[in-house]
C-alpha cells in the first residue's frame, strides 16, 4: 500500500502518526519534495532526527526503507552492484559437463565460440547481479524511500556519480544495458555538515536544515518517547538541556541523548532535578568531561537574567 | 508577483548567493504548488528551493521580509492628544514654545502618531545617499543617517526636555507617563518604518546591480590592488577553489598505487577468483603532508596571509596535521583559533587579537618565539610553510634557528608577494630564500591557488 500526502497537514499528521513530530518546517518541505519529486537533503546538527525523519516517512507511506550509509572510501560496488563472481565461477564449475556437450558438437572452433557467445547471457543476467542499495531502490516493484545516510562522509568523487543516479534514477550496467527506475523512489540525504557538499548535488535538492527543537517542541518529543517521565521534571529537564545548548560545549546535547537522559531519569525514579541527581545522570547527556565539569559549574550558580530598564526614550538613541 | 520573486533572486545572488537557472526555476513550481496565500509556505517554499546552505539562511531571511514585507503599516503607538484635557493641552502648547518652529513641527508629529509618507521618505533617501547603497551590512547606519537628517536625535532630546516640563508645570504624573510611553512607542514605530525602507531599498539596488566583473579578472589582479568588496569576493571564491582542489588532491592520493604491495589482503581479495591474483592490494602509504604554517599578518600581508589560511583551512581533510602561528613582531599559535569553528571567525578573531602597529614586523624574535616554545612541531613528514614578505625592518634575521627549521623539515617553503627583483633594502629574502626548498612568488589568487596545489603534491 502505497499512500502520499496530499496537503502539508497530512504530512504533519501522519508523521505524528509514527511518533515523530515535525514542525511546520519540515513538513512544507517534505510535501513540497514529494510533490516535484526531488531528493531532499536534510542538513544539521547530529542527533536531531535526521534519519528518523526518514524512518518516518517510510513508515507514513508504508514504503521500503532502502538505507545506503556513506563513509569514506565508499564506491559504487558497495553503492550500486557488483558481479557476483565467485557464484559465476562455481556455476561454471558446475555446468562443465553441460558445456562440454553444448561446445562438444561443435565443428570449428568458430562455431564453438558462436555457440558460447549464446549461452553468454545466462552468466552475466540478473541472477548474479549482487544489487546493492541503490540498484534496489531503483529496481524495486514497489514503490521504496532511499535514504542516504551522511552524504558529507562519503568522498567527492562518490556525490559526482551519486548526481546522476539521482538525476534521472537509471544506471547502466554494460552487460545488461540501462536499467532504469519503475517507481522513482523518495529520496532523501542526510549530512552532518562536516564538510560542504558539492554545488551540483545541491541543486538537485531541495534544503532543508533541521536545527535543535525550542523548548516546546522538545518537551513535546520527551512527552511522546518517554510517557513515564512525570511533566514537571520533564519541563526542568527539557529547561536545562536547552541552557546547555546555548553554552559553549564541546557537544551540544543532541535530542537523542535528551531522551536517553529522561529515560534515566525515569529508571532511577528521580523527582527532582537536584545536584545528586545530575552528578549521576549528567553522564548521559555530556559525552566530554571538560563540558561535563562546566555543566556542573552552571546548573550551581544559573545565570540570572539580564534586567533591561524599563525606561526610556533614550534607548533609541543613534547607538 | 513574478517579477518581485526574480528580484529577490538577483539580490541573493548579488548578496553572494550561489542561484543557479534550474533552482530558480524550481523555485517557481514550488510556489505555483504551494500557493501564495499562507506567507510562511510561501516563504518555505522558496527558502528550500532557492537556498541550499546554512550560511545562506540567514542572508534569505534578512531579505524575504524587504521583498515580501508584511505589508502592514508601521506600529504607532497612537495619539496621546487625543484624551487629553483642555488644561492639559493648554499646558502642552505652552511647554512647547519654547522649542524653535521646526523643532516644535516635528515634536506635534511624533505626538499625532503620523507616520511618514513615501515623498517625505524619498527625499530623506535623496539626502544620505542611499539609492547608491547596495550592501544590507549598511541598512541600520543608513537608516540612523536618515534619522540624522530628519533631526531625530534632536527631537529626541527636546521630548525629554518637554516631559519634564510638563511635570515641572505640575501635569499628573501618570499622564506624564503615559504620554512618555506613547510617544516612545511612535518613535520606535517611524525607526521601523524608516529601517525597513532603507533595508527595501538597499535590497532593490543590489537586484538592479549589474553582476560582477569576471571573477577571472580578479584572481589575476594583485592582492594590493583588490578593494573591499573585491576582497569579500576573493574569499568566496577561495572557497570553491579550496573545494576543487581537495576533490583533485583526494582522487591523487587514493589513485596512489605505487605503494608496497600488501600480500594479506592481496591473497584475501583473490579468493574468490581461485586465488588467482587479479586484484593487487597496496598496503595505504600516508602521503598527506603535515603542514606547520607561519603567517605574517603585519598590513601589508594581512590579505595574503588571510586567503592562505582559509585555503589550508578548507583542506584539512586532506592535510594530517596543522600548526599555524601568526606574527607581527611576536610569534603566537593560532591553531586553537581554528578549532571546531570555521575559518572566516577563526581568522577575524586572530586578527583582531594581533593588531598590526606600524613598521613592527620582526620575524627573526617571531622565530625566537618558535625555537623556544615550538621546535618540536618540526619533524620529518612535516612541511614548512612561511607566508610573508621576509621584510625584517633590519632586526636580527636569526638565521641559525631558520636553517636549524628548514633542517629538520622535509620541505621549507616560502611563499612571497614580492618577485626577486624587489627583494633589496630592508628585506632579508635573499638569506633566507638559500635556505628554503621552494620559494614561490604568490601576489594574486591565481598563484595562491597553484602554491597550494604545489604543496599538496608533496
Amino acid at each position: 500500500m502505497t499512500t502520499l500526502f496530499d496537503s502539508t497537514t497530512t504530512v504533519k499528521k501522519e508523521l505524528s502518526d509514527q511518533r515523530y513530530i515535525a514542525s511546520d518546517e519540515i513538513a512544507t518541505i517534505v510535501f513540497l519534495a514529494q510533490k516535484l519529486g526531488k531528493p531532499l537533503l536534510a542538513e544539521g546538527p547530529a542527533g536531531v532526527g535526521k534519519t528518523e525523519l526518514a524512518k518516518a516517512i517510510a513508515s507514513a507511506t508504508g514504503r521500503e526503507l532502502i538505507r545506503l550509509q556513506c563513509y569514506e572510501g565508499l564506491d559504487e560496488s558497495k553503492a550500486l552492484y557488483e558481479w557476483e563472481y565467485s557464484k559465476q565461477l562455481l556455476y561454471t564449475q558446475l555446468l562443465r559437463d553441460k558445456l562440454n556437450d553444448t561446445l562438444g558438437k561443435a565443428e570449428s572452433l568458430t562455431e564453438a565460440a558462436d555457440r558460447l557467445a549464446k549461452e553468454e547471457d545466462v552468466f552475466f543476467s540478473n541472477r548474479f547481479l549482487l544489487q546493492r542499495p541503490l540498484l534496489k531502490a531503483i529496481l524495486s516493484d514497489q514503490p521504496t524511500v532511499l535514504l542516504i545516510d551522511e552524504i558529507d562522509r562519503a568522498d567527492a568523487e562518490f556525490e559526482a556519480f551519486l548526481l546522476e543516479v539521482l538525476s534521472d534514477f537509471q544506471v547502466s550496467v554494460p552487460e545488461l544495458g540501462t536499467l532504469s527506475a519503475k517507481h522513482k523512489p523518495f529520496v532523501i540525504l542526510t549530512s552532518n555538515n562536516t564538510r560542504e557538499l558539492s554545488e551540483a548535488l545541491k541543486r538537485r535538492c531541495l534544503y532543508l536544515f533541521i536545527d535543535y527543537p525550542n523548548l516546546q517542541e522538545e518537551l513535546a518529543v520527551v512527552r511522546l518517547k518517554v510517557p513515564n517521565l512525570n511533566p514537571k521534571l520533564a519541563q526542568q529537564a527539557v529547561e536545562f538541556v536547552q541552557r546547555l545548548r546555548k553554552a559553549d560545549m564541546r557537544k551540544s546535547p543532541s535530542i537523542s541523548e535528551t531522551l536517553d537522559w529522561a529515560n534515566a531519569l525515569v529508571a532511577l525514579n528521580a523527582s527532582n532535578l537536584d545536584k545528586d541527581v545530575l552528578e549521576d545522570t549528567l553522564s548521559v547527556l555530556l559525552k566530554h568531561e571538560a563540558d561535563l565539569q562546566k555543566a556542573k559549574r552552571q546548573l550551581l550558580n544559573p545565570p540570572q537574567p539580564k534586567q533591561r530598564p524599563a525606561d526610556d526614550l533614550g534607548r533609541f538613541s543613534g547607538n | 508577483m513574478e517579477s518581485r520573486i526574480l528580484q529577490l533572486i538577483a539580490a541573493l545572488r548579488a548578496s553572494g548567493v550561489r542561484v543557479s537557472l534550474a533552482e530558480s526555476a524550481e523555485a517557481f513550481s514550488a510556489v505555483d504548488l504551494m500557493g501564495i496565500q499562507d506567507r510562511e509556505s510561501f516563504r518555505l517554499s522558496l527558502r528550500a528551493t532557492l537556498i541550499k546552505d546554512v550560511k545562506d539562511l540567514s542572508t534569505f531571511e534578512k531579505l524575504f521580509p524587504l521583498f515580501f514585507g508584511s505589508g502592514q503599516p508601521p506600529a504607532m503607538g497612537g495619539n496621546p492628544s487625543d484624551d487629553l484635557t483642555p488644561e492639559e493641552i493648554q499646558m502642552l502648547a505652552e511647554a512647547l514654545k519654547q522649542f524653535t518652529e521646526q523643532l516644535r513641527q516635528r515634536m506635534e508629529r511624533l505626538m499625532n502618531g503620523e507616520p511618514l509618507t513615501k515623498s517625505e521618505l524619498e527625499a530623506l533617501a535623496q539626502l544620505v545617499g542611499l539609492n547608491q547603497a547596495d550592501d544590507l551590512n549598511y541598512q541600520k547606519w543608513m537608516a540612523q543617517r536618515m534619522m540624522r537628517a530628519m533631526a531625530f536625535p534632536e527631537v529626541q532630546k527636546a521630548m525629554r526636555e518637554l516631559m519634564e516640563q510638563l511635570e515641572q508645570m505640575g501635569m499628573n504624573r501618570e499622564r506624564v507617563d503615559q504620554i512618555r510611553e506613547m510617544v516612545r512607542q511612535n518613535m520606535q514605530g517611524m525607526q521601523e518604518q524608516i529601517e525597513q525602507f532603507a533595508g527595501e531599498r538597499i535590497a532593490e539596488n543590489l537586484s538592479e546591480r549589474p553582476r560582477g566583473e569576471n571573477i577571472d579578472n580578479l584572481m589575476n589582479r594583485p592582492f594590493q590592488a583588490l578593494s573591499d568588496s573585491e576582497k569579500k569576493l576573493l574569499q568566496r571564491e577561495v572557497k570553491r577553489l579550496a573545494a576543487a582542489l581537495r576533490t583533485r588532491i583526494a582522487l591523487r592520493q587514493k589513485r596512489m598505487k605505487s605503494g608496497q604491495l600488501d600480500p594479506k589482503a592481496t591473497i584475501r581479495a583473490n579468493l574468490k577468483y581461485q586465488g588467482v591474483p587479479m586484484e593487487i592490494k597496496h598496503k595505504d602509504r600516508v602521503r598527506k603532508p603535515k603542514i606547520v604554517v607561519i603567517c605574517d599578518v603585519s598590513t601589508s600581508m594581512r590579505f595574503c596571509s588571510e586567503l592562505m589560511l582559509s585555503f589550508l583551512f578548507a583542506l584539512q581533510g586532506q592535510v594530517r596535521k596543522t600548526h599555524a602561528f601568526a606574527f607581527i613582531d611576536h610569534l603566537e599559535s593560532i591553531s586553537e583559533d581554528f578549532n571546531g569553528s570555521n575559518a572566516d571567525e577563526a581568522i577575524q578573531s586572530v586578527l583582531w587579537r594581533m593588531p598590526s602597529g606600524h613598521y613592527n614586523t620582526d620575524l627573526g624574535r617571531a622565530l625566537g618565539n618558535f625555537n623556544d616554545g615550538y621546535m618540536d612541531t618540526l619533524n620529518s613528514g612535516t612541511t614548512l610553510l612561511i607566508v610573508g614578505d621576509g621584510r625584517n625592518n633590519y632586526n636580527d634575521p636569526r638565521l641559525e634557528i631558520f636553517s636549524a627549521m628548514s633542517r629538520r623539515s622535509t620541505r621549507t617553503i616560502w611563499l612571497n608577494p614580492e618577485p626577486q627583483s624587489m627583494w633589496h633594502g630592508d628585506s632579508d629574502m635573499p638569506k633566507y630564500a638559500s635556505l628554503c626548498s621552494n620559494v614561490l612568488k604568490v601576489s594574486n589568487l591565481k598563484e595562491l591557488a597553484e602554491a597550494v596545489d604545489k604543496l599538496m603534491t608533496g
